[in-house]
Formats: structure tokens, C-alpha cells, sequence
């Protein structure tokens, strides 16, 4: 347990300082607008709404790094939520078309009557696409580990199941591939773009419940 | 301590890579990376399909829990009442529910009847099987072990208490073999016909697309999936989906009471059923016995015109309307007490 707490700040801090990912047009970045602030909606495991900011960093090639935190609707709007922190580099360009991948480090929040999971996941991800100043378009494609996710029963279940037992458990308690679209078009200081696709669980058989997503996204460059 | 002694391994990596922010970055990326495969590395952590940790454990693998054997399933049982009584067969809803939540009925018992109580295969504390050994045969199959297993004598009359998919496998049953059953009682069944069951589900699943409830349902498979063989997480998920119903149109009172969900029966259950449109009325004009059909005033997804529609499959039908309760009529005092005359007089009449 000791060694999990350790690893796990360790990982916040190094990404804090270090790491991020987003969806951008690689090629509207510009050397003078290295902050940029992010807004999304949308319907991916659940109705969200989130922002983010990245930092673009000043390398040979384009990473911006960053965090962003996103909640789910519902009445009760502090008992689930989400926040990533890491980083997107574009790895390849060739005329007009990018490679890009992205790592984050994700911890969320569920809360119902009946338990409390705190996870501790990572997304890894990457986008192939064509990428012009305006107009932008991709295929993308990830996966997300719920690596390790502490239990944490309220009384109602305990009516349920008294002896359930709270703690940390691991390996993995859970994983979905994503795979889809996202295309966008940018203007002046501003990227709009919109990302759909499907989500399928890590064993390739099992959809969730929903098994699809579509959030649309705006960025924001400033200097 | 793995973990803690890669971290430095990878700092003194870095340090030489300071100057260059591009490979910096990886080396951060790859950090991550090892830092959460060293929390995976770790032994002493709790199992997530571990039967027991977040769920209990099933008969066949607690022989404390009553249990019979039938048709190769250890099934969960329970029985109270003088052995030669006229037997209440009491069927859960779902699928993929359990008989905890249906445990009044034992009252009963105080009126001269033996009741019988079981989890049907794959739910509650009964055995597990995988998905594909799922079809409405070996349930009434099961169901007709049960009746062998408690039927003391010749002439013991078998009366179905069946609740939402527990009277609508009542009704299947009694289409298959009408001369085994002595009577019924159908509470709330979605419908007997495959259509009328989906405009049912489609009624009472109305919820809101901002709810917290869909959110709930829908939020949580980020944090854990489970494979097809997965039982016991696939079944703790089911517990979690099935207590998101705070919002639904159907009236209960609060969440039921359950030991266990059965996340593989429903899912076979419901799948066949999605594929093959049954009607489990084709035969039921060879029972002639009357039958009590109940449904409940708070659940707006049914009502009295849904329940004379599917009630009129049988030919003799007595209409009850438990009022000041919902779909979970019951569970909770109110229902129940107002339920039970209407049970009672049913019984009384037929026995």
C-alpha cells in the first residue's frame, strides 16, 4: 500500500512537470502562442464536459503538455470526475500529413449509494491524418487502463454483502480500446473540431454500455 | 520497493538527458509507463474476480449456503412450511435477480402453504455457467427439478408466484406444460409476448439523457470491465446498474434487496430472447384455471390498459391493482399489505 501511495505521487509530480496530450492541429501551432486553452462536450462514457490547458514547449519538434479535468452530467456533479495530465508530441510530418502520439496519466472518481473507486489509469493513444493551417482531419486511436482502483463501500452495500472487502485492487480492473474520427477546422486563434467513434473493451468481444463516443472540442491559443 | 528503485534508475537516466527537451519528454513518457507497470507488479493487492471480495461466494463454492442440486446446477434454495402443503413456487424477477428481495412471501407460510424459494441457474448465490448454456429450456428444466425435488406427494397442488420475468417464466412454463400447474400469480410480467415486453422496457427505461442515473450506470466502465468468464465482476457491475434505477418511471420505493446479480443469465437471457420474438401464449388455452394478475399504481410504465393487454392471454383472469406501491409491490410493507388480501383470496379460492 506504501509503495503504491509512493509510485502514484511520483507519477502526478513527473507528469505535472512534464507531460500532456490533446487533440490540436499541428499545423496552425504557432512559436508565439505556446498557451492553449481547451473546452469539450460531449457523450464518452457518459454526457462531459470538460477543459484543459497545454503548454506548447519550445523542442525541434511540436509537444504540448498539459492537464485537463472533465465531469459527467447528473445532479450530483462532485461525485464523479476525471483529470489526465501528460503529453502529445507530433513524432512524424510529411508534407501535410502528422503522426502523433500522446501519454497521460488519469485519475477519476465514481461515487453512487453504493461505493467510492478512485482509480489510477493511463491513456495511450496516437493520430495519423492530414493536417493544413485550416483544415484538419484524422483517424485516432487509444487505449485506457483503469490500472489500479481503491473500493470503498457505503452502508447500502453493506446491507447487500456486509463482508465485501475495501481496498486497493489490481492488476488492471479495466480497459477500452477507442477508435474513430476527428476533424476539425481552425481560424485566427481558435481550433473547433469534432471526434466520433467506438469504444469496445480490452478483450476485442465486450461493448460497454454505450458503446460509442462523440465530443466536439475548442482550443483557444494566446501567447 | 521494485517500484521505488526503478524511479531512481530512471532519474539518473535523465539527468543526462537535460539538455535535450525532446528526449526528456520520452524518458518521461517511458517513466510513466514503468512506474505504472511497477504498481501492476505489486503482490499484495486485492483480486478484483475474486468470488467473496466484492461479492459473495456462490453455493457451489460456500456449502454453507442451502442448496440442492438440479440438472447439474447447484441452485440456492430455501423452503418453509409443512412439507405437504399446497407449494407457492416463488419465481424472481430479472433476469439475472434474486428471491432475496421477494423474501415476504415466507408470511405465507402463516396461512397454511409451504413456500419454496430459489435463485434461478447463473443468478443470486446459484452456480455460474458461461453464456452459451443459456436458453428457456434448461430454465424449465430447473423449474421443473424444483417442483420434483419439493413435491412430497401426488396430489400437492403447485401454485407459480411469479415477479416481473419471474411471471413472465411462470407464463412460459405453463405454455410448455399447462397440466403441471394448479394455479398462478403474475405480478407485473413486462409482457408474454416478445413486442409487449419491449414497449414495456422501452416505457420504463425512460431516463433522462443529463440523470444521474444514466450517468451512473454508464460512468463506472471506465473503472472496471470483465471478460465473458468473469462472474464475479461482471455481477458486481450488474449490483451497481441495477441500483442506477433512482430516476426510473417504475415507482419503487428504494433499491431491492439482493445477494447477487447474474450479469451472464440476463445477458443470454435477453439476448435469445431479442433474437427469436418469442410468444409464450401459443399454448396457454389448454389452462383453464383462473389466474390473479397484479399490477401496481406508482409504476407509469404500466398501468391498467398495459396489464389488461397482456392479461388477456389467459382465459380466466382476476385484475388486481396494488395501490400506493410500484413495480416493487412486493417487497415493501405498504405493497405487500395491500397486496396479500388479493393473494390470499386468490389462494384460498383455488386451493
Amino acid at each position: 500500500m506504501k509503495n503504491i501511495i509512493i509510485i502514484i505521487t511520483a507519477v502526478l509530480i513527473l507528469n505535472t512537470s512534464s507531460t500532456f496530450a490533446q487533440e490540436y492541429n499541428w499545423n496552425s501551432l504557432k512559436d508565439n502562442r505556446k498557451h492553449l486553452l481547451h473546452l469539450t462536450a460531449g457523450l464518452e462514457n457518459g454526457i462531459i464536459f470538460g477543459v484543459g490547458y497545454g503548454y506548447q514547449l519550445s523542442s525541434k519538434i511540436p509537444i504540448i503538455i498539459g492537464g485537463e479535468y472533465s465531469l459527467p452530467a447528473g445532479k450530483n456533479l462532485i461525485d464523479d470526475l476525471k483529470t489526465k495530465i501528460g503529453g502529445h508530441i507530433r513524432l512524424i510530418k510529411i508534407h501535410n500529413f502528422c503522426l502523433s502520439a500522446k501519454v497521460q496519466g488519469i485519475y477519476r472518481r465514481y461515487e453512487n449509494n453504493l461505493v467510492r473507486m478512485d482509480n489510477f489509469g493511463t491513456y495511450v493513444g496516437g493520430n495519423v491524418g492530414f493536417y493544413s493551417p485550416k483544415l484538419f482531419a484524422a483517424l485516432e486511436f487509444g487505449f485506457d487502463k483503469a490500472i489500479v482502483t481503491y473500493f470503498k463501500h457505503g452502508n447500502s452495500y453493506r446491507e447487500i454483502y456486509q463482508e465485501a472487502v475495501n481496498g486497493w485492487y489490481q492488476p488492471a480492473t479495466g480497459g477500452n480500446y477507442n477508435y474513430g474520427i476527428m476533424a476539425g477546422y481552425s481560424f485566427k486563434k481558435n481550433d473547433l473540431y469534432l471526434r466520433v467513434g467506438k469504444l469496445i473493451a480490452e478483450d476485442f468481444k465486450t461493448d460497454p454500455f454505450v458503446p460509442f463516443y462523440a465530443t466536439i472540442g475548442y482550443n483557444y491559443k494566446i501567447k | 520497493m521494485w517500484g521505488v528503485r526503478s524511479i531512481t534508475r530512471v532519474d539518473i537516466c535523465i539527468r543526462f538527458l537535460t539538455k535535450i527537451n525532446a528526449m526528456k519528454i520520452i524518458m518521461y513518457f517511458l517513466l510513466i509507463a514503468i512506474l505504472f507497470i511497477s504498481i501492476s507488479s505489486c503482490k499484495e493487492e486485492l483480486l478484483i474476480n475474486d468470488p467473496g471480495n466484492l461479492v459473495p461466494k456462490t453455493a457451489d463454492l460456500d456449502p454453507d449456503i442451502p442448496s440442492v442440486e438440479i440438472n447439474g446446477a447447484i441452485l440456492h434454495r430455501e423452503s418453509f412450511g409443512h412439507p405437504d402443503s399446497t407449494i407457492v413456487l416463488v419465481l424472481h424477477g430479472g433476469p439475472g435477480s434474486d428471491y432475496r428481495y421477494l423474501l415476504r412471501c415466507k408470511a405465507l407460510t402463516e396461512y397454511g402453504y409451504k413456500v419454496v424459494f430459489y435463485d434461478q441457474r447463473g443468478t443470486g448465490l446459484s452456480q455460474r455457467f458461461p453464456y452459451s448454456i443459456y436458453n428457456m429450456q434448461i430454465m424449465y428444466d430447473d423449474l421443473s427439478g424444483i417442483i420434483d425435488h419439493y413435491k412430497s406427494h401426488e396430489n400437492q397442488k403447485i401454485i407459480l408466484l411469479g415477479h416481473s420475468w419471474g411471471a413472465m417464466l411462470a407464463t412460459a412454463y405453463i405454455n410448455e406444460y399447462p397440466e403441471a400447474i394448479a394455479g398462478v400469480i403474475l405480478c407485473e410480467p413486462g409482457g408474454l409476448k416478445w413486442k409487449d415486453v419491449e414497449d414495456y422496457l422501452y416505457r420504463s427505461r425512460e431516463i433522462g439523457f443529463f440523470s444521474e442515473s444514466l450517468n451512473d450506470a454508464v460512468y463506472m466502465e471506465q473503472f472496471i470491465t470483465g471478460k465473458g468468464d468473469e462472474h464475479a465482476i461482471l455481477d458486481y457491475k450488474f449490483g451497481l446498474w441495477a441500483a442506477a434505477e433512482e430516476e426510473s418511471p417504475i415507482g419503487n420505493e428504494g433499491p431491492l434487496p439482493s445477494w447477487r446479480g447474474g450479469a451472464v443469465t440476463f445477458n443470454a437471457l435477453f439476448d435469445t430472447a431479442e433474437k427469436n420474438s418469442p410468444d409464450w401464449t401459443t399454448h396457454l388455452d389448454k389452462f383453464d384455471k383462473e389466474i390473479l394478475f397484479v399490477y401496481s399504481e406508482s409504476n407509469k410504465a404500466y398501468g391498467s390498459i398495459h396489464a389488461q393487454k397482456v392479461s388477456s392471454a389467459y382465459q380466466k383472469v382476476t385484475l388486481f391493482e396494488t395501490k400506493s406501491a410500484g413495480h416493487d409491490m412486493l417487497t415493501f410493507e405498504k405493497g405487500w399489505n395491500n397486496t396479500l388480501p388479493a393473494i390470499i383470496s386468490y389462494l384460498n379460492k383455488i386451493n
